[in-house]
């Protein structure tokens, strides 16, 4: 009788595995999904430096600009990019210390690739900018153009704040003048993002 | 109710959004007031500093005159009931919507064996003059000099702006601008004097604005001319270079550009001091 029980034990019972627990998920925090998409705007400070024919006689200057957007995608956008600055003339010559405003109006579009509270993008576009002065002209420097097509890009970081709509980064740009043939600009600035 | 509430948030967006550029808009007010400027003519004032043959300092001179369209239709039918209330003539270009501002740059370099400059009755300096004419007179300080020159006595030359004579030391370079204010008190020197009876010596001498001797006969109501004609005269008793550039804030769109505008071009009388006459 005890072998017929022994037996039935090891035949027929089922197998013993241990339980195993895992331990619970990590909460995505905050959920990136959760962050404000769609129109979005931006107002930026920065500085705009020239290079090239145009560098040995604009000093960097000042730079403030807004752009308003529309994520088509969350790694989509287009948006309209507004900046202007200003510079005041360096170099041996009578017009150094002369002040030069320039204005750029582009229309841009925006790739974004985000891990968490912090994305990367890059940009870029095509416009307008307008010098206020022939002051490149006076001196010799570029033709007697003032507004000409621009066009660049450039990339940046982005880091969104725990509240839904805004977010803060830094970008910068590499810009080209049609008209201002031997001269580019660089463009470097800090941004506060809201999104609606 | 749902379409209201769907409508107002997007009037905030809209809001807030205008809001963020406000100040960039702000910002680019400054396109309404640019200034265009003009390279001082070639070949560049230089001067070797030798006297001439009279014993008197080296002086070489050039100019340019600013090129102005004339005015459309409507604009002359302004101008012409602006003369009317005012009963004399309005110029076309006013001294209140041409600003004139000149920034000059004179470097001084020794000629080959040259010593040094020790000699304290003889220091290297140099004096800029501007003289000019507006839509009715043209002012010349060679034809000034010319007046009182007394016998073998050194020219005196009185330009309408005279820029207070600078020390230079050797290979220095030094930089100035004579500003938009004096300029227009050069411009209401001329029109006194050339249309105005103003004695030619009282006004050029004197600022008016401390002293207003001469400018009696000048009415309360006057439109100033601006200068539409800039001579720029350099003397100096080293070998030192002159180059400059002006600086033009047209309010109105006054100044030719490539369109199909004509050029307004005037004959300025020139001015002749009653000793000449």
């Amino acid at each position: 009788m005890a072998a017929l029980v022994t037996s039935w034990l090891v035949a027929g019972a089922s197998a013993a595995r241990a339980q195993v627990t895992a331990e619970p998920s990590a909460v995505v925090f905050p959920d990136p999904a959760k962050f404000a998409h769609g129109l979005y705007t931006e107002g930026e400070v920065g500085a705009v430096a020239f290079f090239g024919k145009a560098g040995n006689d604009v000093s960097p200057g000042f730079a403030i600009g807004a752009r308003v957007g529309y994520d088509l995608f969350r790694w989509l956008a287009l948006q309209l990019h507004f900046v202007g600055s200003t510079h005041q003339l360096t170099g041996d010559n009578p017009l150094n210390g002369q002040l030069l405003q320039t204005y750029q109006a582009l229309v841009e579009g925006k790739l974004t690739y985000r891990f968490g509270q912090t994305s990367i993008f890059g940009e870029g576009g095509i416009g307008v900018e307008r010098l206020s002065t022939n002051a490149l002209y006076a001196l010799g420097v570029e033709p007697k153009y003032r507004v000409g097509f621009v066009a660049g890009g450039g990339g940046g970081l982005d880091y969104h704040s725990l509240s839904r709509h805004f977010s803060v980064g830094v970008r910068g740009g590499f810009f080209v003048m049609a008209e201002l043939t031997s001269s580019q600009e660089l463009m470097a600035t800090t941004y506060l993002r809201y999104t609606f | 109710m749902q379409g209201c509430q769907t409508g107002n948030k997007v009037g905030r967006q809209v809001a807030l959004a205008l809001s963020l550029l406000t100040p960039l808009a702000l910002g680019c007010q400054g396109m309404n007031n640019t200034p265009i400027y003009f390279a001082s003519p070639e070949p560049i004032l230089t001067v070797t500093g030798m006297n001439d043959a009279m014993g008197n300092p080296p002086r070489i001179e050039n100019g340019m005159t600013l090129q102005f369209r004339n005015p459309t239709d409507a604009e002359k039918k302004a101008l012409d009931m602006q003369t009317a209330a005012l009963g004399f003539a309005a110029p076309w270009i006013q001294r209140d919507h041409v600003h004139i501002e000149l920034t000059y740059q004179v470097t001084y370099t020794p000629l080959p064996g040259q010593g040094p400059d020790d000699d304290p009755n003889d220091i290297p300096q140099f004096t800029i003059g501007i003289d000019g004419a507006n839509e009715y007179t043209k002012y010349n300080s060679n034809i000034v000099a010319m007046t009182l020159a007394q016998g073998k006595d050194a020219p005196q030359y009185i330009p309408l702006i005279p820029v207070t004579p600078q020390t230079l030391a050797q290979g220095q370079t030094v930089s100035g601008t004579v500003r938009e204010d004096d300029f227009n008190e050069a411009e209401l020197d001329l029109d006194a004097m050339g249309r105005w009876m103003a004695p030619f010596n009282a006004v050029l001498i004197n600022n008016s604005q401390v002293n207003p001797i001469g400018l009696s006969m000048v009415p309360a109501n006057v439109v100033i001319p601006a200068l539409i004609e800039i001579d720029v005269s350099f003397t100096a008793n080293r070998n030192m270079t002159c180059t400059y550039d002006i600086r033009v804030r047209d309010d109105n769109g006054q100044l030719l550009h490539d369109t199909t505008n004509t050029l307004f071009s005037p004959t300025p009388t020139l001015f002749v001091p009653p000793a000449m006459m």
